[in-house]
Order: structure tokens, then C-alpha cells, then sequence
């Protein structure tokens, strides 16, 4: 998948408001393969909305959204669980971790799908993200930061022409802040993958290519 | 299977939800096959080995009265009285006894020990769908100059069991029988004769008189009687159902006769298929139930998995892999059911076949077929729509989250 194209898209709970001033809704935009975008946004400007949208579990919104040229409002089940196996990765605000299994196995639940990563691989994750010890441990128990990591680990699990990351790093310190960044940047050139930030105002420091104000 | 996502899923799955599925469809499915079971191995009882499904038959006579012989009053059906007769709503299909119009003397004789015992004898014929015998023999040929014959089984046991009993005499079997020849001499009425050589090839519960095929009847009036048309005495009926009582209005209005009690076998048939269809329907209906409680039960498990299933569906799971560990649980419960149901019918038939060996020795001992396929087909339906309903239901979880 080379670009996501948006033509007048707005979450149809923005449909009464008047005036609109935003880089992304009700505007002609494309997002490109390989390229970094961060998209800043006050909190209820339909962020966490437009992540899914992009990756097709919600659909109210207006106007079309296209990837490759086609509208994903005509997509089938099956080509959107073969999107969110090999283009589309996510980080979502929310985690979506399962809080009884482990750290590990809620990456491995996603490596077995994709079996894009080697364990070595993982565990070398784990190990420069801090949270080696955690490995074992149940996700229940581990921090709100420390669960978004391995939400983080999660993403990388498998091939992707898009990595959208919904405020990645609200509850991670700085110095772990950047080393997430390095990562991301290596397995994004890697791979050639467009990355998509989203940011209430803590953020990641990247090459970005474009900030989009929300 | 994915272990981790079983892992996941099995969470909430209640035992005593489950257990009670299984022990009502287990009863369900195992009165359903044991009726089945029961049906196909008692039938014979009755029927005393005609086929599964028995047809039922009455062979009807005109009365003959005192006054009847007298007179010279005919016993004989005339053509509007065949067709009346198939003209009535219970009757299936209808068919005359066709009498030998010639001369017949058969003798059994053994040269060796010189003696030589002959009798003079009638033939009939029916047609070959009435008969209630083996007809692999069943053909005569005008070239080998042999006629097969059924006898009715009774003149077999009045010789076994009266006359070889009280003369110490040797009993025979029915197939010491087959083996035997007699010498059928068939003289016509221009004095032409012919000589045969009669096999019997089978044993007839039902008609109760010597029969030859219709074939070699056929051939045999026509040559050697060729001036006389053969008149139909007795009819065989075939009737929809034998407990129909407009049967016995007619035949008693009519004054026509019946033989033997195929209505009363008839009967007793139609009272146990009615018996056990009412035990296979209440063995159907706890089946249903206790399918209703296992989709009940699946489907709070998924209600309260919902948020696990959503996760997994947005990490990249299709919804055909994240509903696959319930549909190989209830699958899986199914068929253990399916099994033990099939052993505990196996189980109880062993203690009823000894029984029914005793009470008919010659039975042969049933199939347990039909038991197995009709449990077959319940389990393929009941897991067939078990699987297309988790389906449909992890499918729609799907669609919750994208409207």
C-alpha cells in the first residue's frame, strides 16, 4: 500500500459545527509511504477517531477515504484482517493488551499471526525498552507505561506499509520516550513504512516530514 | 488452534452450563437411537423376517357357503369386482392368483430304496412382486425343463412337527428341502404330457398355497389348456395402511373372506412404529432443548468475551480463526456425545438381543446401521448449525465495532 487519501473526511459528530480550521478534516490530504507525519490535536479534535478510521473499525464519518485510490468503505472483512496482518500497524491510546497473559505472549498472541519476529528479536526489544524483568510477568501487573511498551513491541511484531501510534508515549519518560523513537525510525526505514503520530502534546522527536495540526 | 488464543478464550466457559448441555443431549440422542435401534430389531419379531419395511398384505377369498355349493354359486372375482376393489382408497396395488387349468401329478421317489410316492396336485402363480421368499431361483426356463416352487412354510412345520414327530420319522431343514427333486407330470387336456423336474426354492410365510412363477404359468395354461381362460378365486392386496377399519367394512359388506393375520401383524406394526415414533419424538424434543441450552451457553461465553474477541479481531485476527476454538468445543462435545450415546445404545441392546434370540431363533441378528448413521446425521446437523451460529455471532461482533 503506497498512500491513504482523504477527500473532506470529518467525523460526522463535527457535521454541525460551522467553522472547521484543521490540516486534516474537510481537506484534501495524502499520506505517503515512508514518510513521517505527527498530527498535533487539543483533546476531542477526533484523534483516537481518525486512528480508527484509518484502520477500519469505526465508519462514521463523511466523505471518502481511499487507500491505493479505493474507497475502504468497500473493503471485505477478510481484506481488512489481510491489512491489519501485513500493512497496517497500531499502537492504540487504549492498549488493548490482555491483562491475563503476559508480556511476552501478548506479543507472541500477534507474532504467531504475522511470524514476522524472531524471540531473539523480541527479547532484545524488551531489553532496550527496560522492561527485560517484565518478560514474564502478567500484563495486569505491569504500569500503564511500562503495558504501553509492550503494546509498542506489539506493533513492530509484523509488516507494515503504515504504523499509526496513538499518543505512544503519554506515560513513558523521556529517556524511554527516545529510545521508542530510535526504534521506531530504524523499523520504519527498515521497512519503508509511513509513520503516523498522534500527540496532545508530549511527542516523540523524529525527522518528521510533516506536522498537521488537527 | 492458537494456544494463547484458547487461552484467552476459555475464560468464563462454565462447567456446570456445559455439563448440562451434555447430559441432556446425551439422553436426548440416546433415546433417539436406542428408539431407532429398537424399531429395526423388533420389527422382524413381527414381520417374522419380511423386510424392513413391511408392506402389508391381505389375500381375500369369496365366502363359500352351504347353500353357496348347493346352488353352484361362484367364487369367483369377475372383472368390475377386481376393479372396485382397486378402486378403494386403502388399496395399494391388487393382483389375482392365476390357477393351473391342467392336470398335475407330482412324485417324490427314491429309486435306490424303490419306493416311489406320487400325488395329484394344483399349481398357482402371482406375480413375483408379491412373494415373500428368496427369488434368486425364481426363473423357469422351457429348456431345462425345471419348475422352481414355493411352498408355504407351515406344510413344512406339519411335517416336522406332526407327522415326522409321531412317526419318529427324520425331520427336515429348509434347505435339506431345496435339495430335494420331485417329478412334476403335467398332462393337458388333448392328452399331451410333459414331464418336469420341481426344486423348491423357497418357503412362503404369506401365501399360503404351491406357487410357481407367473411366467412358466403363463406358458404352461396357454399350452396345455389352450382353450380355457384362467378365472382369478383368490386376491392378493396390497393396503396402505392395515388398521384402516373402511378394510373391514368393505370386506364384510362384500362378504369377502380373509386369510391368515397380516392384519393383525399389520396392526401390531403400525402401534409400535406409532410407540416408538412418540419415544423418538420426546428424545428429539430433549435435543432440541438442551441444543437451545449449549447456544445459550456459547453465547454468554462470547458476551462476555466480547472484549477479548474485539481485540483480537483488531490485532489481525479473522473472525473465522477467533471463532474456531468454540466451534471445536461444541463440536468436540457433540461427538463425544454422538460416541457415548452410540456405546450405551450398543450397551442396552445387549441385553434385550438375547431375549428376542430366544423368542425367534431364526431371526437374524440385526444391524446396528441404521443406530449409527441416524446418530451420524443428528450430529452433523446439531454441529453443522452450531458452527454457522458462532459464526454469525463473532461476525456480528465485527460489524458492532465498525458501524
Amino acid at each position: 500500500m503506497e498512500t491513504i487519501h482523504l477527500q473532506q473526511t470529518l467525523p460526522e459528530v463535527f457535521a454541525g459545527r460551522d467553522a472547521i480550521t484543521s490540516d486534516v478534516w474537510h481537506q484534501d490530504l495524502t499520506l505517503k509511504k515512508g514518510e513521517f507525519y505527527l498530527i498535533e490535536a487539543a483533546s476531542g479534535t477526533g484523534k483516537s477517531s481518525l486512528c480508527s478510521y484509518l484502520y477500519g473499525y469505526r465508519q462514521d464519518y463523511q466523505g471518502i477515504i481511499n487507500f491505493d485510490g479505493r474507497n475502504i468503505r468497500s473493503l471485505s472483512i477478510n481484506e481488512w484482517v489481510k491489512l491489519r496482518k501485513q500493512s497496517l500497524g497500531i499502537l492504540f491510546q487504549e492498549l488493548r493488551i490482555f491483562p491475563e497473559l503476559t508480556a511476552y505472549e501478548n506479543v507472541q498472541l500477534k507474532n504467531r499471526l504475522t511470524g514476522f519476529k524472531k524471540k531473539k528479536e523480541i527479547l532484545a526489544f524488551f531489553e532496550r525498552l527496560g522492561i527485560a524483568d517484565k518478560t514474564n510477568e502478567k500484563a495486569a501487573k505491569l504500569s500503564f507505561g511500562q503495558q504501553q511498551r509492550v503494546a509498542f513491541i506489539r506493533t513492530l511484531c509484523q509488516p507494515s506499509d503504515f504504523l499509526f501510534l496513538d499518543e505512544p508515549i503519554s506515560h513513558i519518560d523521556d529517556e524511554n520516550g527516545s529510545i521508542m523513537g530510535r526504534l521506531l525510525t530504524e523499523e520504519a526505514l527498515q521497512q519503508g513504512a509511513g509513520v503516523i503520530i498522534t500527540s496532545i502534546g508530549k511527542h516523540i522527536n523524529l525527522n518528521y516530514n510533516c506536522v498537521l495540526k488537527l | 488452534m492458537n494456544r494463547l488464543v484458547w487461552k484467552l478464550l476459555r475464560q468464563h466457559i462454565s462447567i456446570g452450563q456445559l455439563s448440562g448441555f451434555f447430559l441432556a443431549n446425551f439422553f436426548g440422542m440416546f433415546i433417539v437411537l436406542l428408539s431407532v435401534q429398537f424399531y429395526k430389531d423388533i420389527v422382524p419379531v413381527f414381520t417374522e423376517g419380511d423386510s424392513f419395511m413391511k408392506k402389508d398384505y391381505i389375500i381375500t377369498t369369496k365366502k363359500i357357503s352351504t347353500l353357496g355349493s348347493i346352488t353352484g354359486q361362484s367364487n369367483i372375482f369377475s372383472e368390475e369386482e377386481i376393479k372396485d376393489l382397486k378402486a378403494q382408497p386403502f388399496t395399494r396395488s391388487i393382483a389375482a392368483f392365476t390357477p393351473s387349468l391342467f392336470k398335475i401329478s407330482a412324485g417324490v421317489g427314491m429309486q435306490e430304496a424303490g419306493i416311489h410316492l406320487s400325488t395329484e396336485m394344483f399349481f398357482e402363480s402371482v406375480p413375483d412382486s408379491y412373494i415373500d421368499a428368496k427369488l434368486d431361483k425364481w426363473n423357469f426356463k422351457k429348456e431345462m425343463h425345471i419348475v422352481p416352487i414355493i411352498i408355504p412354510r407351515n406344510y413344512l412345520n406339519l411335517y416336522n412337527f406332526g407327522f415326522a414327530q409321531s412317526r419318529n420319522l427324520p425331520k427336515l431343514s429348509e434347505g435339506l428341502i431345496g435339495l430335494m427333486q420331485m417329478d412334476i407330470i403335467i398332462q393337458g387336456d388333448d392328452g399331451n404330457t410333459a414331464q418336469y423336474k420341481g426344486n423348491i426354492v423357497g418357503f412362503s410365510n404369506r401365501l399360503n398355497t404351491i406357487l410357481v412363477p407367473q411366467s412358466f404359468m403363463n406358458w404352461a395354461n396357454k399350452t396345455f389348456a389352450p382353450d380355457k381362460e384362467p378365472q382369478a378365486s383368490r386376491l392378493i392386496v396390497e393396503v396402505k395402511n392395515p388398521t384402516d377399519t373402511a378394510i373391514i367394512d368393505y370386506f364384510r359388506q362384500k362378504g369377502y373372506n380373509t386369510e391368515g393375520n397380516n392384519l393383525d401383524a399389520g396392526k401390531t406394526t403400525y402401534f409400535l412404529r406409532l410407540i416408538i415414533s412418540i419415544v423418538a419424538g420426546v428424545g428429539l424434543f430433549i435435543s432440541v432443548l438442551s441444543f437451545y441450552i449449549l447456544m445459550l451457553s456459547i453465547y454468554l461465553l462470547l458476551q462476555k468475551n466480547t472484549v477479548k474477541l474485539e481485540n483480537l479481531l483488531l490485532i489481525g485476527y479473522s473472525p473465522a480463526k477467533v471463532a474456531l476454538p468454540y466451534q471445536i468445543l461444541t463440536a468436540g462435545l457433540n461427538l463425544l456425545i454422538l460416541l457415548l450415546a452410540i456405546g450405551g445404545v450398543a450397551w442396552t441392546r445387549s441385553y434385550y438381543t438375547d431375549m428376542l434370540q430366544m423368542l425367534l431363533p431364526q431371526l437374524e441378528a440385526g444391524s446396528f446401521i441404521p443406530c449409527t448413521i441416524t446418530g451420524v446425521i443428528l450430529f452433523l446437523a446439531v454441529s453443522l448449525l452450531n458452527i454457522m451460529l458462532i459464526r454469525k455471532k463473532v461476525q456480528s461482533i465485527w460489524r458492532n465495532k465498525e458501524h
